[in-house]
């Protein structure tokens, strides 16, 4: 067991964990954080993201011990004072159904928006194309987006 | 047309908040302390094999594994439809991943690593891997006892064969059909299995606690099933089995009825004090689960040259999988439907359920239409082509009008279909087609329409409670499950209107079975129908009694009361404006300081009387199996370059009769989504065996569904409202029903482009490409 | 789930601390950067190190530098940083293309180039360009360093020439002057898709040629027949011809879960067609997004 400390959400955190403790696990077992959450264990899905200093990363694809002295967001960070553009662009447009795709698809885009403000539609697709939606046939979320941007109408 | 406050408008989802904020909760999000152990499957390695021996003794050395559990240990059977199903295999296993037993442990990790060291000694027995051979008079047999497994009155399988049901339907004179026909056409289509691929993966904790109680968390379309089935399969009466529902990480019918769940479940009995958890990988998620069954569709159509269908004989064999519990349903719904949505003379229908050494088929979005309609819409465009009529006008003339008889003699329930098509085909310019500006792109446009029916037991049943807070804001308690769908925020909008309360005033919490009031299962699109009459009812129940109330206090004549804004008013006396939150909870004070009334607590249920499965085996006359069926067409245009055989969905206009779409957003929502489904099954994704029976592509890196760049272009989504006489509001069901146009559609327009005829799915890029080759190559 | 497998965990600060410690434990440890292949390969039971050397501390493996015409591209280098890297947008165009189609954005964040090359996946999509580039793979282990020519590097599926006790510390590649390239990938979906086929064009000049392609043999290679009989001439529709005959003679396709060899076969031949009058339009200054070439959106 290593005690690592990192930056969760804008609080330090420490945490006792083995090297072979997978980042996805230890927020969601250790630490309470259930937002990320696990649909392949491989990268393919994109449901585990979080933000790892800004970035869209495969939580399910990092070790604990990876992210010591590093800052992670969750949507649990992202929600916490108010929703976000995003997030009230994602009710108003119906961009989820089952809910289980969009705490990583809303992580996804805010790191986007952050970098882009106004991204082509083009952009946006490549932003959120390894986070897989089964429900919404993506388009809903699009529209969220554009809307943010806009560029887009309802 | 009644102008509604809430029924038809965009109300938001009253699960948005709780799902983009990370709130919702899922099984796997709920803790369940210290006294938690963890289940991994031993599973089969084998598609088809008597077990020897199964030494435990190198796992059980494993540090953290607390005991292991085989097919010795537990000899329920249990089953939807049909009982052909075990907990564990039972001496003998029937498909490559059929559960064997169980290693449970205290982290999972030791659960894992201890299943790898379980050594199971097999003596192989020949394989059946596809139906056509299973067909075969000298095929092994999968379940030699079929005939006698407890099944429902309408299924029939036939001893000694791998047959575990065959729906014949049969209706006026096939051969003097066949007689008039001017043109007739016989052709071979064939649909390979397809996962659902959930986000979330199933998954189920069960406890069981020292007084005996049995309590399931799991992820599910049905919790009340899950616990009848609990119950039967482990001789528990239902009111010591609950089952808790959270939220679904999406179903599809793949978390509908029982599969793994019962697992747990099971090994809670023997694990008393502890809570069990199986979750699923991946790869476990698409070896044993349901799958949609594949199928070979046999077809001969015969039309007048006027263009009249006058003789349609279709004869599907379906894979069904090791077992067929609710595959088998999948079979007999498409055996009574497979005339599509035409009004034909001359039926003669063979819907066939084959055991295969494969996964259990079962529910797909869809429920086997998908299937069928991809023979029979492919053929019916090539029939109009062979009688020289436009398939768009083919359709018109044959499609089945309200009042007119299916193919087992119930009438059709009145629905909008020459409208979805004309619609349709409208959206995209039908006739019209773009010209590409690229010389290696050609433009198709594909047409494609289609029907569906819930399929479910005639006395398939809803109900739904009701109560008043203090704030007049309203808890409804029901268990259908919101998968996504927008089931709770229709459930709401049916409420609000009646009750005058608006839907964000309305919470609707997942089921708990000890809590909320029965339901059958969320399959089959019927619950914003069926659950909407029971929660319609319950508010009008609530309605009565506050009516009542006001009748008794203030003595106006109960007719002259109404809802609006959240109070009761009077038509008789304008000034009477009483607000719901003075009273729905804590009664009216009368004069004399003593109280009437009290807390308004509605309930409600709904069960279609109408309907029966009692018919003539050999014809299918004589009952009324299907509620309604819901209809629409679909068109596209469709970009393929020539020699790479990659396709761009310029347009897609998908049009369906939704009786009334209480949420008009949740429905383009149907759409978008189900059409993007179904395009998968058609251009991306299919199941792929090797020759032992194992599955070759079980992750999300091969079997992929498409990403956020393999959408259509542009999708139009049209709404029809033919209202349905005994919906809520006069809605019916469209979930299922959005992806079902997509793979003939996508045939059709390949052939008005290229000209080759694909049949058989999927139609990749590099089918396209090889099949134009060699056509090219022909002439 | 956590991985099953148990495994030490170092992260040191210098490549020495490293070296040694491969040194130490050989095939029993390996190198972790992004992880983003070796985590699946634990989880899936196929390495079972008991060591993982975690080497994003070590500040020279991080290292992205541009002198002398070279680019260094240490080994913790993911691929976010090579496609936002105006170097390599301007000079390396066939890698800038290349690392546009691998994985997602999530992906790419923590994937490295090195990760990618260390894999010798047949169906490698950063390989054609680092064929064409001729890329230098630099090793060290302790007390010694070599480079490997790229096209020494992949021995066989899964195999490269690095040894045991070695570390990769970066790729470098030389510009080259009047030169324009193209990468042109198959897959079955315009998202993230491995490859069924990839193809790299370099041209140079107007009459040297450089092509190599992954996902068509156990190894990504060069097409030297190729360019043998297309090297001296401009770039026409008779040549280009003449190039397709030849890809028989240069591949060796086998039917898997993506496709089959007939159709990689066959499209390997629209590829390069597509591919070369594609690079004739680069040459004249248009822009040509790879990716829609072969009808992806």
């Amino acid at each position: 067991m290593k005690e690592i400390s990192f930056m969760l959400n804008d609080e330090p955190r420490n945490v006792q964990v083995e090297p072979n403790e997978i980042l996805l696990d230890v927020l969601r077992n250790k630490l309470g954080i259930k937002s990320p959450k696990c649909g392949c264990e491989r990268g393919d899905c994109g449901a585990c993201t979080v933000l790892l200093d800004g970035k869209a990363v495969r939580s399910c694809l990092i070790l604990a011990v990876e992210v010591e002295n590093h800052n992670i967001t969750t949507l649990e960070g992202i929600s916490r004072a108010k929703l976000s553009a995003l997030q009230e662009a994602f009710m108003e447009f119906n961009s989820f159904q089952c809910g289980y795709c969009a705490p990583g698809i809303i992580l996804a885009v805010t790191e986007l928006l952050e970098k882009n403000p106004h991204p082509s539609l083009e952009e946006i697709k490549e932003s959120i194309a390894g986070n897989l939606c089964r429900c919404t046939g993506y388009t809903p979320i699009f529209d969220a987006i554009m809307s943010l941007t806009g560029k887009g109408t309802k | 047309m009644k102008d509604y406050k809430y029924i038809g408008k965009n109300v938001t989802r009253i699960d948005a908040l709780d799902k983009i904020s990370g709130a919702a909760t899922f099984v796997d999000d709920i803790d369940f302390g210290a006294n938690l152990l963890y289940a991994e499957l031993i599973e089969s390695t084998e598609a088809s094999a008597l077990i020897k021996k199964i030494d435990i003794s190198a796992a059980m050395k494993v540090k953290g594994v607390y005991k292991i559990f085989t097919g010795k240990d537990f000899h329920n059977r249990f089953g939807l439809y049909m009982k052909d199903r075990y907990v564990f295999a039972q001496e003998r296993v029937r498909f490559v991943g059929e559960q064997i037993g169980a290693v449970v442990a205290f982290t999972p990790e030791a659960a894992k690593s201890a299943v790898a060291l379980v050594k199971v000694e097999y003596e192989p027995l020949p394989a059946v891997l596809n139906q056509m051979d299973a067909l075969q008079s000298d095929a092994p047999l999968l379940h030699p006892e079929v005939e006698n497994y407890p099944r429902v009155p309408w299924f029939y399988p036939k001893a000694g064969t791998n047959i575990a049901h065959w729906r014949k339907t049969r209706k006026g004179d096939l051969g003097k059909g066949f007689a008039k026909a001017d043109v007739i056409l016989e052709d071979t289509y064939s649909v390979p299995r397809y996962a659902h691929c959930a986000l979330e993966t199933h998954i189920a904790v069960a406890k069981f606690d020292h007084s005996g109680r049995l309590t399931v968390w799991s992820s599910s379309q049905s919790p009340h099933t899950q616990r009848h089935l609990f119950a039967e399969a482990l001789g528990l009466s239902h009111k010591d089995v609950r089952v808790i529902t959270p939220y679904v990480g999406g179903g599809f019918g793949g978390k509908a009825g029982v599969t793994m769940e019962i697992i747990p479940a099971v090994l809670a009995t023997q694990l008393k004090g502890y809570a069990v958890k199986l979750r699923y990988s991946r790869e476990q998620e698409f070896t044993n689960t349901y799958q949609r069954l594949g199928v070979v569709a046999k077809i001969k159509m015969g039309a007048t040259k006027d263009g009249r269908i006058t003789a349609l004989e279709h004869k599907l064999y379906w894979d069904a999988g090791a077992y067929v519990e609710y595959g088998a349903n999948v079979v007999n719904a498409v055996g009574l439907s497979a005339s599509g949505p035409y009004c034909i003379d001359n039926v003669s229908i063979d819907s066939v359920c084959v055991y295969t050494n494969l996964p259990p088929g079962g529910p797909y979005r869809g429920f086997g239409y998908s299937e069928m309609l991809f023979g029979l819409e492919s053929h019916i465009s090539r029939m109009a082509q062979q009688l020289n009529i436009d398939e768009v006008e083919f359709r018109r003339i044959n499609a089945i009008k309200p009042g007119d008889e299916t193919a087992y003699g119930a009438k059709m329930n009145p629905s909008g279909l020459q409208d979805c098509i004309d619609k349709a085909a409208a959206a995209i310019n039908w006739g019209k087609k773009p010209v590409s500006e690229d010389p290696t792109k050609v433009i198709g446009q594909g047409f494609a329409a289609f029907w569906k029916a819930p399929a479910m037991p005639p006395n398939a049943s809803s109900s739904a409670f009701l109560k008043f807070n203090e704030d007049a804001t309203i808890n409804l308690l029901i268990s259908g499950m919101d998968i996504g769908q927008g089931y709770q925020t229709v459930m709401a909008q049916i409420a609000g209107e009646i009750l005058s309360v608006p839907p964000a005033k309305i919470r609707v919490e997942t089921p708990d079975t000890d809590r909320n009031p029965y339901e059958w299962q969320t399959v089959a699109s019927h619950i914003t129908w069926s659950c909407g009459n029971a929660v319609k009812n319950a508010a009008l129940d609530a309605r009565e009694q506050i009516f009542s109330l006001i009748h008794r206090v203030y003595h106006y004549p109960v007719d002259v009361l109404y809802l609006e804004d959240e109070a009761v008013k009077c038509k008789t006396d304008s000034a009477f404006i009483l607000p719901l939150q003075n009273f729905v909870v804590d009664g009216i004070m009368t004069e004399d300081g003593t109280f009437k009334g009290g807390p308004v607590n509605g309930c409600g249920m709904f069960m279609p009387e109408f309907s029966s499965t009692k018919d003539n085996p050999e014809t299918s006359q004589g009952g009324h199996p299907n509620v309604h069926y819901t209809v629409g067409a679909a068109a596209l245009n469709l970009e393929i370059d020539k020699e790479t055989g990659k396709m761009k969905l310029l347009k897609v206009a998908l049009a369906i009769d939704a009786g009334k779409a209480i949420n008009p957003d949740l429905v383009r929502g149907q759409i978008t989504g189900g059409l993007l489904q179904g395009l998968a099954t058609v251009l991306y994704e299919d199941m792929r065996f090797n020759e032992k029976g194992k599955l070759l592509n079980p992750n999300l890196t091969d079997y992929k569904i498409p990403t956020a760049k393999d959408v259509p272009e542009e999708i139009i989504p049209i709404i029809v409202e033919v209202p349905q006489p005994d919906g809520p509001f006069g809605a019916r069901g469209i979930g299922e029903h959005t992806m079902l146009p997509a793979a003939p559609m996508i045939a059709n327009a390949i052939e008005d482009a290229l000209g080759i005829r694909i049949k058989s799915l999927p139609i990749t890029a590099e089918k396209v490409a090889l099949t134009f080759l060699q056509e090219k190559a022909k002439q | 789930m956590s991985l099953a497998h148990e495994f030490a965990y170092y992260k040191p600060l210098r490549l020495e601390e490293a070296l040694s410690l491969k040194q130490q434990y050989g095939n029993k440890a390996n190198i972790l950067a992004g992880g983003t292949d070796l985590i699946v390969n634990i989880r899936e039971g196929v390495l079972k190190p008991d060591l993982l050397i975690d080497i994003k501390r070590i500040k020279e493996l991080s290292q992205l530098n541009w002198g002398n015409d070279t680019l260094f591209i240490g080994s913790n280098v993911t691929f976010a940083e090579l496609i936002e890297n105006e170097v390599v947008q301007k000079n390396f165009v066939l890698l800038h293309d290349a690392c546009k189609t691998i994985g997602s954005t999530g992906i790419r964040a923590r994937a490295t180039l090195t990760g990618n090359i260390c894999s010798a996946v047949p169906s490698l999509d950063s390989a054609p360009a680092l064929l064409c580039y001729e890329a230098m793979i630099h090793c060290a282990g302790t007390g010694s360093k070599r480079e490997i020519p790229v096209r020494e590097w992949f021995l066989s599926p899964r195999k490269t020439a690095l040894q045991e006790d070695e570390i990769v510390t970066g790729i470098s590649i030389k510009r080259i002057p009047d030169s324009y390239g193209i990468y042109i990938k198959l897959g079955r979906y315009s998202g993230e898709d491995l490859a069924q086929a990839g193809w790299g064009i370099l041209m140079i000049g107007d009459k040297q040629y450089r092509f190599a392609h992954c996902a068509l043999s156990p190894i990504p290679k060069r097409a030297y027949h190729i360019e043998d009989l297309c090297n001296g001439n401009s770039l026409n529709a008779d040549l280009i011809e003449k190039a397709i005959a030849l890809i028989p003679s240069e591949i060796n396709p086998i039917t898997d879960i993506r496709c089959t060899q007939k159709y990689r076969m066959y499209i390997s031949e629209i590829m390069l067609r597509r591919g070369l009058m594609a690079i004739q339009k680069r040459s004249s200054g248009k822009y040509i997004e790879p990716r829609k070439l072969m009808g992806d959106v």
